[in-house]
């Protein structure tokens, strides 16, 4: 018995020897059981890569090394493997963000170059490249956890129709962000209240999400003049769904306070309600009391005994 | 002997309102019921049972359009509504009289602080209303309300490019919030109302329980409109007298 435990406990050892012709087993088989964070240059890193998630996303047939390229399949050796130079030019752009790995963040630029200029050239991307923050976002920060991307159409996707505008609300419903960049402070919540975003609640699947009007990879500050939103511009996407759209007609979906005027008559109208409830709560509170009073105590006499007919008052 | 023939006079029914007037009815509460409840779902969203109760009603595409249809009948139905009582009036197939109309009267301030004496038991009678108690009068003109407040953003709101064109354009930063808000709390306003007013008059009343059969027969028996309309009762007994 102990011998038959001894040569299984061996051949598990085996695994990674046997397994090493794929070479992003080496890597998988210890990281699939590993557990917990490390901290690598102030940021926190998960250790666990679920190999079977892993496999089933997009990317699961690549090697780690892929991406991750300045690694080797022996853990001993220090990362210090040969980087193809496009990728080097994105990383150090984006290596205020990527403080961890920025060559495996810059890695997605080998295989999607043209979205990847797009985003390095949107508001996210030009405010990493530009003005030197780390609150932009990149791929990750969109699309998830880089071992798990599915596509979009996927319902696990955080880009998925269902999930992206909580995706966008990780960020722009942060108070700390809406403040420092001057993001409208109901942005999330007039969305959820307007028709767009009740019908989308709903499951209308032709209902406009945040990157329908705002766009995605590409997208823009709605001040700046090529934002499908800025300005005139809106008449073009607004009429993408709705045909005939018009300057008076695209001023109806914005994500401002709409002033003071509808907020009053909203007033007006819930004094209005409360009133009217209480009058007829009231009322037939009342009659209900005073018609059950007659059915007992008044109402059977008087009909039995007042033939007359004539209602004195 | 008397006595038997009086039965006889009260079983007697009068008809109140003509089919035309019954069909009107029959259409806005239809409408107006699935109206509330394909709109109930839109209006809260943001609760989880909203999307199983607008799935019952076909998704939120189908539950739209049927908004929209019954929205548009019942717009529909109201102008027809105004377009017969006009061609009653012109044609003098209904007089204004203060017992028989709809109109509201100063009486009917006096009635409603009569009865309400009387529901506290202070007097010892009843008001004694015309064709139409205040009650009735209220229930009839909230649809007027309604229909301008719900009706006309409900209209702007189906077909915003068209409204665009009548909107000035000073009004384009506010009017189309005003016209969601001033849709949907009216609509709360009126599921209320109905809900209180109209089912405890008609239906929930012990006299009436489990419903006024009039929207269906149209008719009234002079018992019962003596006991709920003795003015109108009076003045048709004149009528009849001379």
């Amino acid at each position: 018995m102990k011998k038959l435990l001894a040569l299984t406990c061996l051949l598990v050892l085996l695994i990674p020897i046997w397994a090493e012709g794929e070479n992003k087993a080496s890597c998988i088989v210890c990281h699939n059981s590993m557990a917990g964070t490390i901290e690598l240059n102030g940021k926190v890193i998960e250790l666990n890569v679920d190999a079977k998630r892993y496999e089933a996303s997009v990317h699961g047939a690549f090697p780690c090394t892929e991406c991750h390229e300045r690694f080797s399949e022996n853990p001993h050796v220090k990362p210090s493997g040969e980087v193809l130079e496009e990728v080097k030019v994105v990383s150090e752009k984006v290596a205020i963000k990527a403080k961890a790995d920025p060559v495996a963040v810059a890695a997605c630029y080998k295989c999607h170059p043209q979205v990847y200029d797009l985003v390095l050239n949107s508001v996210h991307g030009k405010n990493i490249t530009e003005k030197g923050s780390a609150d932009g976002a990149l791929c990750l920060d969109c699309h998830g956890s880089p071992h798990y991307i599915t596509t979009a159409k996927d319902e696990s996707s955080p880009v998925n129709q269902w999930h992206v505008v909580e995706t966008c609300g990780n960020c722009h419903e942060n108070k700390e962000l809406a403040k420092k960049y001057g993001i409208e402070a109901k942005v999330m919540e007039s969305y959820r209240e307007s028709f767009h975003g009740k019908k989308h609640i709903l499951g209308h699947k032709r209902a406009p999400t945040c990157v329908s009007c705002h766009g995605y990879h590409a997208i823009k500050s709605k001040d700046d003049p090529v934002s499908p939103v800025f300005g005139t511009n809106k008449i073009k996407t607004c009429g993408g769904c709705h045909k005939g759209a018009n300057k008076k007609f695209v001023a109806a979906i914005t994500h401002q306070d709409a002033g003071p005027i509808p907020h009053y008559a909203e007033k007006g109208l819930i004094i209005l309600t409360i009133f009217t409830i209480a009058f007829t709560v009231l009322h037939v509170i009342l009659e209900a009391y005073a018609d059950i009073r007659d059915t007992f105590f008044r109402r059977r006499k008087e009909e039995e005994h007042a033939e007359s007919e004539e209602y004195t008052c | 002997m008397q006595n038997q023939k009086n039965t006889l006079a009260n079983e007697q029914e009068i008809e109140r309102f003509d089919v035309i007037f019954r069909i009107q009815h029959v259409i806005m509460f239809t409408t107006f019921l699935l109206l509330a409840f394909t709109g109930w779902g839109l209006k809260y969203a943001e609760i989880d049972v909203s999307s199983w109760w607008i799935r019952i009603w076909g998704g939120p595409k189908t539950a739209g359009i049927i908004h929209r249809i019954a929205g548009v009948t019942m717009i529909c139905d109201f102008v027809f509504h105004i377009v017969y009582v006009g061609y009653q009036l012109l044609t003098g197939k209904m007089k204004i009289r203060k017992e028989t109309t709809i109109l509201p009267l100063p009486k009917d301030v006096k009635d409603v602080i009569h009865n309400f004496m009387y529901f506290i038991g202070i007097a010892k009678t009843k008001p004694k209303f015309g064709r139409f108690s205040y009650a009735q009068k209220f229930d009839y003109w909230a649809v007027f309300w309604g229909m301008f407040v719900i009706g006309l953003s409900g209209l702007c709101l189906a077909f915003p490019i068209q409204a665009s064109y009548f909107i000035p354009e000073w009004t384009t930063g506010w009017i189309w919030q005003l016209l969601a808000i001033m849709h949907s709390d009216e609509a709360l306003l009126a599921v209320v109302f109905i809900l209180f007013w109209h089912f405890y008059n008609e239906h929930l009343k012990p006299e009436v329980f489990p419903m006024s059969w009039v929207w269906l027969t149209g008719k009234i028996s002079l018992k019962e409109l003596k006991h709920k309309h003795p003015l109108e009762y009076e003045l048709l007994m004149k009528e009849k007298g001379e």
